[in-house]
């Protein structure tokens, strides 16, 4: 390594770089060859700091970097060089020893290279790289992530009028780029202020891109091993929690930005957080199709019980808040959403917890009738009365007007048994501690969607 | 053409795109492989801005060498222009060379471009964007800032014409105003930060384009400005950042207020001002870190300085006192000193309100006294606070003044100036005035400002500063600052007694002064030069004998008290030990003019000291002595000042004073009556002139007789002093010196008699005396006049042999007498008293002058007992023995032992012969005379 490095020294700074791809490429693939997970090693990672990332080795030598018009260049030569590179296991090793975050000072060089890469190659549409990213999202902790995600609107959804249109295109290329981009994204505008709620023109583009294929939100969950688990700190494999906590508290965050700034409810906004809940529970119900398929259903959920927590907890916080503002309408809405986002994935099985912890969790949150219905859940069935339905509920309260007959009806018999599941403990999950542990280690097949 | 609807995006497919993508980065066609155009490869990256966000850095990049060739051609254009003969520049331009040809065309593209993109997002692009442009507009002007033909980088005007010519630099300034006027309703923090960062970079060659923006939006780049400062203040104000690192945005921050504090300085006082009350509101850290930052900036720029401090004095009310002494209070030690110390450094650096700040410390440390208004006075912690300041203050300008290299002339470095001493330099006379108010503790601090400002600003301000005392104090409390203050200054100031006396007299002469200010500088340096042992009164002394005719001058004045000063003054004050022969005579002359004038408004004070000065003139020399008695004979016998010693006054001196209407015609066609008959026989007549009628009848307003014999008796005793002998001074049995009384003879005779002619001493046979009848009258009538003749005979007597030269007086007047006994038919001489008083005077004064033997003399003691004819036969017998005996000093011997002349009759042949007549008239009276007999023995 340090001979080709004296050789690179020589070299003006863009062919320095190119040369460095050039001789990683090689060495990569001579290792790719002996081992089948390539060991990356501290060599080729400072040899790209130092060529690629302008990262200076030395405390002597100056720092040179590339100008813009240079960067450019690099930015074309990766594209390219992940174009051409056909094997897969090189392109993601390449890409993970450029652009995984080695917790050094030359991350924000990587993350601003990693955000420009990111950004051409979806206006160029380099599906590669766009790959790469994917996976480099799996693997990356949030904070990086989120980064990404950033620049990308900023690019597409701020910067330049119109070429969100250029990203949405990306849907028909990468779909599982676009999926990892969402959850980053939902991660990225947690509404929790003005600032992080999403912009209209990206809202508008990942509810279109879920409402025309709800599966969208699931391929990367069941392009994972089941065995993975989600350390803390990264992505889930869905962003169905990220998007169902929009839907759940974004009329209430608009309401509370609307007295801020005064203005009027973005109507149309609305209506886009209306479809995309209803997207999220499609996407739950076709979620449920593909466990019973695998025969997973009640055995692995989605998300786990913990995650609620913060989300009721939230609300919670924001009822309070908008409490004296006549907001009955927003937390009502909002509070009907969250029970049914609960009832459904309960009932698809995305969601594995036994009602009682429902029932504490939500105790705080204002009254709302639904919420009442979903976490009493429904009558028992009784053998002895085969009259009533099995999905019959008790007249606590006036049953709510806008679900009398929910398509996914017909599928909560299917799980009402949930005390029967050993999954679910009788104590409430301790965080940090993965619900799913019962799991056997059986083989989730590796399956991709295309 | 900008539409208010967002154009409809290029949409390229993702290889097009890339194809755009190589020909933008090779700056080739990818189709057909030739090189581009700058135009095609300038739209090439526009359309990569619209459809690649990544590339839009490079896009910038790209486009700053097309604005840099822009400009470049543009230069270029304009030098080859410059070079064609001048008629041509009057005629249109000639087409720009082709390589650049639109360019313009391009630029005016990207402005379109680039404006769309701040309209439609302004928040993310304006910063971009406003940098992007700023930055390249600095770079522009440093680059071709050296170039030739270029104007100057202090000649804001037209290098902002000549930018602004060019294309290129128009549309980046309207992109970047464009910028600015999208955020200026949000926050323009982002475009005003890119503008000051350029400005540090670029400083004087980017002025112009600070001062265009700043024309164009003063108050937002006003408080923008301040307050992005303010931001970059607190964010390095951690203490372990050096100072120097904030210098920069500081300084840039000064140069833009600087720019625009000429057209906009009202704007910018009342920001800093809103900005500094605001900051005593109890707030931030950044409103904490206000007051310093304002000072620094402050200390920065001198206009700044000069532009805020007049009204920032002005709003420090009490109540505002009070708030900004709670808010310091709570700063921590060295910060306050820190600000203190800055405070104080700007107070030395004030100019234009030096004064009203002045005035203002020194109000607010003033101790409260129970004049002031209760609601207004400031709070004791305020007022000590102050009180430290003006310690500080006066602390600091002392070690400037001091410290200054060029204070002892040593180098030739032009000393640092301090501008607030500069400023009070104007206002000496106020600071004195007020230090002479003598307020408690504030005539400390003024006398000690007076004093460095006399240092610092040494020649003129020095003296200046103790002329103003000098004239102003009016107690010996006054005084002793003007002494304190000499004696502060003298170590650093040479010459300073010389210049303030050289300034005094200056002004007294420029007619500066009111009579009452003249008279109280002269008595202030009388006082000076009598009191003052110490060096300043030597020095006054000194420097005041330099002018001794010009004090002599005011001798002269109108104002009697100056003229008495003026007197003591010259009293006082050393004279040189020569003093040169005309000053001197100016000087006897006006001293003897007041003398008599101070006699006649009866002032004693004034006769004595014009008496004491003219005594003190009179011993300068020989000569002074001599013209001294000159002077004061010739005053004594002035027809006006007659009256002063019982003579009589002449009411008019001319017949036709009192006509209005005079008339050379008229008066020429009364034959003689215009002619001057003075001397000739025509005037003999004393009735009156021919043609005028009689003479009118003196009607003498005579002094009362005690001031007669006063005056008399200053007036001879100063004569008496004056000719006293040398080293014989005071004592009452003085003896005249021979010479002294010889001029006083000679004056005498010359001014009472003007007609010299046949004058010697010896005296020719009485019927002789016919032949100057004239002479004698005149003599006479000066007798009749001023009896103060007599008295002053008898001085002269005194001094022998000089009575000798007065021997036309005593013919002429002898020989007037005796016409008169002759023609008297009274039976007694009692009856004409006047003459018979002369006769006793003349011949008793003539004995005492030894010109007759003491038996002869002693005949005066029988006139009044005798008839006329008698008297006659008497001072006949005089005049022959004096015509026998001539009236010459050789016949007096000197007596060394008496230190006098004495005259020995008896070696002069026999008296007897003319104690004939005394002895038959006294034979014939001896009824009456009988007891007189005694007196007649030789």
């Amino acid at each position: 390594m340090s001979d080709i490095r004296h050789s690179l020294l020589r070299r003006d700074t863009l062919s320095a770089a190119k040369e460095v791809l050039y001789h990683l490429d090689i060495y990569f693939s001579s290792q790719l060859q002996n081992a089948p997970v390539p060991l990356v090693e501290k060599g080729p990672i400072e040899l790209l700091e130092e060529f690629i990332f302008q990262v200076p080795k030395d405390r002597g030598s100056h720092t040179k970097r590339f100008s813009a018009m240079q960067e450019l260049q690099l930015l074309e030569i990766l594209c390219n060089y992940f174009q051409e590179q056909n094997k897969e296991a090189v392109r993601q090793v390449i890409f993970s020893s450029l652009f995984s975050p080695q917790g050094n000072k030359a991350d924000d060089q990587r993350m601003a290279l990693l955000g420009k890469l990111t950004s051409m190659s979806v206006a160029v549409c380099r599906v590669p790289v766009l790959e790469c990213a994917a996976s480099w999202l799996q693997r990356t902790p949030a904070v990086y992530c989120v980064r990404l995600a950033k620049a990308l609107v900023d690019d597409y959804c701020g910067l330049v009028p119109g070429s969100v249109q250029t990203l949405k295109q990306i849907i028909s290329v990468s779909p599982r780029f676009c999926c990892q981009f969402i959850t980053a994204v939902a991660a990225l505008y947690d509404m929790s202020s003005e600032e992080l709620l999403p912009p209209h023109n990206l809202l508008e583009m990942i509810v279109s891109w879920i409402f025309d294929d709800p599966m969208l939100i699931l391929i990367t969950f069941l392009n994972t091993p089941i065995t993975a688990n989600v350390p803390l700190g990264f992505l889930d494999f869905s962003p169905l929690m990220g998007l169902v906590r929009w839907c759940v508290t974004a009329p209430l965050a608009y309401r509370r930005k609307q007295k801020a700034a005064g203005g009027q409810l973005p109507v149309e906004s609305q209506g886009l957080y209306s479809k995309l809940h209803l997207s999220m529970l499609q996407g739950l119900m076709v979620l449920q199709t593909h466990l019973t398929e695998k025969n997973l259903y009640g055995r692995l959920g989605l998300f786990h019980f913990d995650q609620l927590v913060p989300l009721v907890e939230e609300l919670g916080q924001l009822c309070d808040e908008l409490n004296p503002l006549n907001a009955e309408q927003e937390m009502e809405l909002a509070l009907d959403r969250l029970a049914q986002a609960l009832q459904v994935s309960m009932a698809t099985g995305a969601l594995l917890c036994a009602r009682d912890d429902l029932r504490t969790l939500c105790a705080r949150l204002p009254h709302n009738n639904l919420m009442q219905l979903v976490i009493s859940g429904p009558v028992q069935p009784q053998p002895a009365h085969p009259s009533l339905t099995p999905g019959y509920y008790p007249h606590i309260h006036t049953p709510p007007l806008g679900y009398p007959s929910l398509p996914a009806h017909p599928a909560l018999p299917a799980h009402t048994p949930i005390p029967a599941h050993p999954a679910v403990p009788a104590i409430p999950a301790i965080p940090g501690h993965p619900v799913q542990t019962f799991m056997p280690g059986m083989a989730f097949p590796f399956r991709p969607m295309r | 053409m900008l539409s208010s609807q967002p154009q409809p995006l290029p949409q390229l497919s993702p290889l097009e795109l890339s194809l755009q993508i190589k020909s933008f980065l090779s700056g080739t066609d990818p189709q057909h492989g030739h090189k581009l155009s700058p135009r095609d490869h300038a739209r090439c990256s526009l359309l990569l801005l619209q459809c690649l966000p990544p590339a839009r850095h490079a896009v910038l990049e790209h486009l700053r060498t097309v604005f840099h060739d822009s400009v470049s051609s543009f230069l270029s254009e304009r030098d080859s222009q410059d070079a064609l003969p001048p008629s041509s520049s009057s005629q249109r331009r000639p087409p720009p060379p082709p390589s650049t040809q639109g360019l313009d065309e391009v630029t005016l593209e990207v402005q379109r471009v680039l404006e769309e993109f701040i309209k439609l997002n302004p928040r993310a692009w304006a910063p971009l964007i406003s940098a992007w442009s700023i930055e390249l507009m600095g770079q522009l002007s440093s680059k071709h800032a050296g170039r030739q033909g270029m104007p100057h980088s202090a000649s804001l005007n037209e290098l902002l014409q000549l930018w602004m010519s060019c294309g290129a630099t128009r549309v980046l300034m309207d992109i970047y105003t464009h910028c600015l006027s999208t955020m200026i309703g949000s926050c323009p923090d982002a475009c005003v930060d890119a503008l000051l960062d350029t400005s540090v970079q670029h400083s004087p060659h980017f002025d112009w384009v600070v001062a265009h923006i700043g024309n164009s939006f003063p108050s937002t780049i006003i408080s923008r400005v301040l307050s992005c400062g303010l931001k970059d203040f607190c964010a390095h104000s951690s203490p372990t950042d050096t100072a120097d690192k904030r210098v920069p945005k500081l300084g840039s921050v000064v140069g833009i207020l600087g720019h625009l504090s000429s057209r906009h300085g009202q704007s910018i006082r009342q920001e800093i001002l809103r900005m500094f009350h605001e900051s005593l509101r109890p707030g931030s850290k950044q409103q904490r870190a206000t007051l310093p930052y304002l000072l620094q900036l402050a200390a920065l720029s001198p206009s700044l300085l000069g532009t805020v401090c007049q009204d920032l004095v002005d709003s420090l009310k009490p109540a505002t006192l009070s708030q900004l002494q709670q808010h310091c209070s709570t700063l921590p030690r060295e910060e306050l000193d820190n600000m203190l110390n800055l405070s104080v450094h700007l107070a030395c650096q004030t100019s234009a309100g030096a004064p009203r700040l002045l005035r203002f410390l020194l109000d607010t440390a003033m101790p409260a006294s129970v004049i002031t208004t209760p609601g207004l006075a400031v709070h004791d912690s305020v007022r000590e606070a102050c009180d430290r300041i003006v310690r500080l203050l006066l602390l600091s300008l002392q070690k400037q003044v001091y410290g200054r290299p060029g204070s002892r002339g040593t180098s030739e470095v032009q000393p640092r100036a301090v501008p607030f001493l500069e400023a009070m330099r104007g206002h000496l006379p106020e600071l004195c005035a007020e230090m002479l108010r003598l307020e408690r503790k504030r005539h400390l601090w003024i006398h000690q400002l007076i004093g460095l400002l006399c240092i610092y600003s040494s020649p003129p301000c020095s003296s200046e500063a103790l002329c103003i005392l000098l004239t102003l104090a009016q107690s010996s409390e006054e005084l002793g600052l003007a002494v304190q203050l000499h004696a502060v200054l003298s170590s650093s100031v040479q010459g300073l007694a010389q210049a303030a006396v050289t300034r005094s007299v200056a002004q007294i002469h420029a007619g500066a002064l009111t009579d009452k200010c003249a008279l109280q500088l002269l008595q202030n340096l009388a006082l000076v030069v009598q009191c003052e042992e110490g060096s300043m009164g030597r020095e006054v002394g000194m420097a005041l004998s330099e002018y001794l005719s010009d004090f002599g001058q005011l001798l002269l004045h109108s104002e009697p008290g100056v003229c008495e000063a003026a007197c003591i003054l010259l009293c006082s004050c050393p004279l040189p030990t020569s003093i040169p022969p005309s000053q001197l005579h100016i000087l006897i002359r006006s001293s003897s003019h007041f003398l008599f004038r101070s006699m006649h408004i009866r002032s004693s004070s004034g006769v004595s000291s014009a008496s004491r000065l003219l005594l003190r003139l009179c011993r300068v020399s020989s000569a002074g002595r001599k013209a001294v008695l000159n002077q004061l004979v010739e005053g004594a016998l002035h027809e006006g000042n007659a009256g002063l010693f019982g003579g009589n006054r002449p009411s008019s001196t001319g017949p036709r004073l009192g006509n209005d209407t005079a008339s050379l015609l008229e008066s020429n066609s009364h034959l003689g009556s215009a002619v001057d008959f003075s001397g000739s026989v025509w005037s003999v007549f004393h009735a009156g002139v021919i043609g005028a009628g009689l003479k009118p009848e003196e009607n003498s307003k005579q002094l009362g007789e005690e001031e007669c014999t006063e005056n008399t008796q200053s007036l001879l005793s100063l004569l008496c002093h004056c000719c006293a002998r040398k080293g014989e001074d005071g004592g009452q049995s003085t003896t005249l010196d021979p010479e002294a009384a010889k001029t006083l003879a000679v004056t005498l005779t010359e001014n009472a008699c003007p007609d010299v002619t046949n004058s010697e001493l010896a005296w020719p046979p009485e019927d002789h005396a016919r032949t100057t009848v004239q002479r004698d009258l005149l003599i006479y009538k000066c007798f009749c006049q001023n009896p103060l003749l007599f008295q002053l005979l008898h001085l002269i007597a005194q001094g022998r042999p000089a009575l000798c030269y007065c021997s036309v007086l005593l013919r002429g007047l002898l020989a007037v007498l005796l016409a008169y006994w002759e023609a008297s038919r009274h039976q007694d001489s009692v009856s004409s008293s006047w003459h018979l008083k002369a006769s006793c005077e003349l011949v008793s004064c003539m004995g005492e002058g030894q010109l007759l033997p003491p038996a002869l003399t002693n005949m005066h003691e029988m006139f009044s007992l005798l008839a006329p004819f008698e008297v006659r036969l008497l001072l006949l017998s005089v005049w022959d023995f004096i015509q026998e005996n001539g009236p010459f000093p050789q016949r007096f011997v000197f007596q060394s032992g008496r230190g006098i002349f004495t005259r020995d009759f008896s070696r002069e042949g026999d008296p007897a012969k003319y104690m004939s007549i005394v002895h038959s008239v006294l034979h014939r009276n001896v009824d009456r005379l009988g007891l007189l007999s005694g007196r007649f023995q030789l």
